[in-house]
């Protein structure tokens, strides 16, 4: 028997490949293959679905249509698992590193680009990208598309419009929302008031530096409006330097600097408090509205995103999230069957009518898809007329910028609006710098 | 010649063979022991490797290298490419974001430092040193988000700030909202939220003071401005270093209040190293240009804090 050598350790492991080792068994150890049900022959498969409904009624919503499948297939099971969105990309980060990663998962379609070159999506099989090109408008499926090719089924989708007060327009005498952004201009002019100290008491037009739906998502609606796109066709540079952009900018900066908005104010809180005359948001914001304005509620009306010129073809931003399926999933054909059944089988929904099960789960909680018909269907002629004309910009929307980069692309761009909006660039300034940086990011990131 | 072993010769020879066995035994009894003591030390050592060198290398690795963050196989070797990027022309790293980093530090520990050192000296002159200790200590158990989310609403153009300053006939500030106001607003807070801390070590620094100093300084007509300047402050330089050192330090690692606050904001007047490395790793996925603003930032709180070391020290031998 040959005695073991000096300095060995755990069977004949020497103290360097140990030291070698323990770090590598470490990482890998967050390489194992992700959990899929028990493995026993015969039980069933088990998906897991990652995604922000995590509580009140997005989880509910969500969770009636995945019992109803767990109740009738045998084969097939899905598990949700929720996390707030805020955490949502991070979850989406750490478990796949971690081998963890969930078999169908719900991203913010801005993400997509960014996914894709993770390889953390897979692309969508022939028949069912087929299938969403077929069944959404052009801005969802552009959405849950990389470089032409389809991702997921979309699922969640805003659309950009102008919410304004009425009976803050009509005491400025003002009896219809802008058409024009002439008209607008002159509307928040009208219904801006300030105390003596500066204060503001109504913001005519509500800019706001809270977040990137107000900050960024308002200025890309304009910017649509006025025909022009934030990132080239093919994904690699910026159009924000444009005329249309110029216009956007230009108009910002003077409704700023001439007092008409205020982008300190938060608009979530100052247009339910009757603090704000017109701003513009996405579609999910009514749902909210309703609640907090309780009867004042009937003050509010949403109008399309109003155009440089009157007879200019409507345009506007539209983001969303859809259900793609994880390359690292080893079952991704019953994936796919479960968001078929999930966004394409009709089932009766109310007065006798069809539409598929995530289109009732969204006007459910107040939002919408981008199936058009199925919208019209829920909606009905007795919903809240606030929702049609997000409902009606589905027909006309641009999607949100989805490229490799897009989110870093995204912040870059909101610092310079709001260095635009503070005065610590002119509007020349604001769309150079803003065209360096995203240049610089977009074409890097692919 | 007969060789005779005289009995020294014989004690020597015993000795030695003796002698031999006995190291023999020691050494292997300092072996034990250092086993023993390499067993009890590996729990340590483990947590250590696990949550200390591991991630290290695991971020010096990252630094050199391009991860979205997703697969540990798709980690792509890059060599310098996410130093040299941090650099590059039109890169926000080095102006603004390190310059407000190093700003805001600056601003805190200057703050804090001469806001406690003024405070610790009138506390210790009071009754009830205790009660007015624990008062300026109590921002230090508290939150970061509160702390952040009240001093906000004191700062909006219809907040208790700019409510006294309407009073005083002053038209309202958009303190956060400026860009020019927005940094110094948030320095005040951090430097308020420090400050107690700070007092608490200070004023344990002045009790060290021997009381023979101020009597031998009374007895020679010195002043209170005298005192303070020749006798309290040079006495109390290990505990400012202290001060200084950890004030520094937390300035320049600060996320939470900022995020809370401003969100680096508006545009970039207010975004600091920390608040960026999280974005470009946690919503950019860009991992890599975050470990290497990390350790960007490494260099930069070493160097400070060197330079601290240094100057507090070479005070002291002027001194």
């Amino acid at each position: 028997m040959t005695p073991p050598r000096r300095g060995t350790a755990a069977g004949g492991l020497s103290r360097r490949h140990f030291a070698l080792t323990l770090p590598s068994a470490l990482l890998a150890s967050g390489c194992a293959a992700p959990h899929q049900g028990t493995g026993r022959p015969g039980d069933p498969v088990v998906l897991t679905l990652l995604s922000h409904y995590a509580s009140g009624e997005l989880k509910e919503a969500l969770q009636g249509p995945v019992d109803e499948w767990n109740a009738t297939h045998d084969r097939v099971k899905v598990r949700t698992k929720a996390v707030e969105f805020t955490d949502l990309l991070t979850t989406f980060m750490v478990r796949q590193a971690a081998g963890q990663g969930a078999d169908i998962i719900h991203p913010y379609c801005l993400w997509n680009g960014q996914l894709v070159r993770a390889g953390v999506l897979r692309p969508a099989p022939a028949e069912h990208a087929e299938e969403i090109r077929r069944g959404y408008g052009k801005a969802a499926v552009g959405a849950a598309s990389v470089g032409g090719n389809v991702y997921g089924y979309p699922t969640e989708v805003q659309t950009y419009a102008l919410y304004y007060n009425r009976r803050l327009l009509r005491g400025a005498g003002i009896g219809s929302p802008p058409r024009t952004w002439r008209e607008l201009e002159e509307a928040a002019h009208r219904t801006t008031r300030r105390d003596r100290y500066g204060n503001t008491l109504v913001q005519g037009f509500g800019l706001s530096t809270y977040d990137d739906s107000t900050t960024v998502g308002q200025t890309l609606a304009l910017l649509n409006a006025a025909g022009g796109t934030f990132v080239s066709a093919d994904g690699r540079s910026t159009a924000i330097d444009s005329p249309a952009g110029r216009a956007v900018f230009d108009l910002e900066h003077r409704l700023v600097t001439r007092g008409a908005s205020a982008p300190g104010v938060n608009v979530y809180k100052a247009f339910p408090s009757g603090q704000v005359a017109m701003v513009i948001s996405a579609g999910w914001w009514t749902g909210s509205l309703q609640p907090l304005m309780g009867k004042d509620y009937g003050d509010v009306g949403v109008a399309p995103v109003p155009v440089p010129e009157a007879g200019d073809r409507h345009a506007t931003l539209s983001t969303g999230f859809m259900l793609g399926v994880n390359t690292a999933s080893e079952h991704p054909r019953e994936a796919w069957e479960f968001l078929h059944w999930l966004n394409t089988e009709k089932v009766s929904a109310k007065k006798g009518t069809t539409a598929t099960r995530m289109s009732a789960l969204q006007v459910s909680v107040g939002s919408l898809t981008g199936r058009a018909d199925d919208m019209r269907t829920l909606l009905g002629k007795g919903g809240d007329p606030n929702l049609h004309p997000f409902l009606d910009a589905l027909a006309y929307a641009v999607p949100e910028p989805n490229v490799p980069g897009a989110q870093r692309a995204k912040s870059l761009l909101r610092k310079n609006i709001e260095a635009l909006w503070t005065g610590q660039q002119s509007v020349d300034e604001a769309l150079r710098t803003t065209r360096r940086q995203v240049d610089q990011e977009v074409s890097r990131s692919w | 010649m007969v060789n005779v072993l005289t009995p020294e010769a014989t004690e020597r020879a015993h000795g030695a063979r003796s002698a031999a066995p006995a190291l023999d035994s020691g050494g292997r009894a300092r072996r034990r022991q250092a086993v023993v003591a390499y067993l009890f030390l590996a729990p340590t050592l483990l947590f250590f490797a696990v949550f200390l060198i591991l991630p290290l290398g695991f971020a010096l690795l990252l630094s050199m290298s391009r991860w979205a963050g997703f697969g540990l196989g798709d980690i792509e070797p890059v060599g310098l490419d996410n130093f040299t990027g941090l650099f590059a022309d039109g890169s926000t790293f080095l102006t603004p974001i390190l310059t407000n980093t190093l700003l805001f530090a600056l601003g805190t520990v200057t703050l804090a430092l001469a806001g406690s050192v003024l405070v610790a000296t009138c506390i210790d002159k009071l009754r009830f040193q205790g009660l007015w200790r624990t008062l300026y200590f109590l921002p230090i158990v508290t939150t970061v988000v509160a702390v952040g989310n009240v001093w906000k609403y004191m700062y909006e153009p219809g907040g208790l700030v700019n409510g006294v300053l309407n009073a005083l006939g002053l038209d309202s500030v958009a303190f956060l909202q400026d860009p020019d106001t927005a940094l110094p607003s948030v320095v005040v807070v951090q430097a308020w939220a420090s400050v107690g801390s700070a007092i608490l070590i200070l004023t344990a620094g002045l009790k060290s003071v021997p009381g023979s100093y101020y009597e031998a300084a009374a007895l020679d007509g010195a002043g209170p401005v005298t005192v303070f300047w020749k006798i309290t402050l040079p006495l109390l330089r290990p505990s400012l270093l202290f001060v200084c050192v950890t004030q520094f330090l937390a300035g320049l690692q600060s996320f939470a209040l900022i995020t809370v606050m401003t969100g680096g904001g508006p545009g970039d007047a207010t975004d600091v190293a920390a608040l960026e490395m999280y974005r470009q790793a946690f919503s950019y996925g860009e991992w890599g240009t975050a470990s290497a603003a990390a350790f960007v930032l490494f260099v930069v709180v070493l160097v400070v804090t060197l330079a601290q070391l240094w100057i507090f020290r070479r005070k002291g031998e002027d001194a």
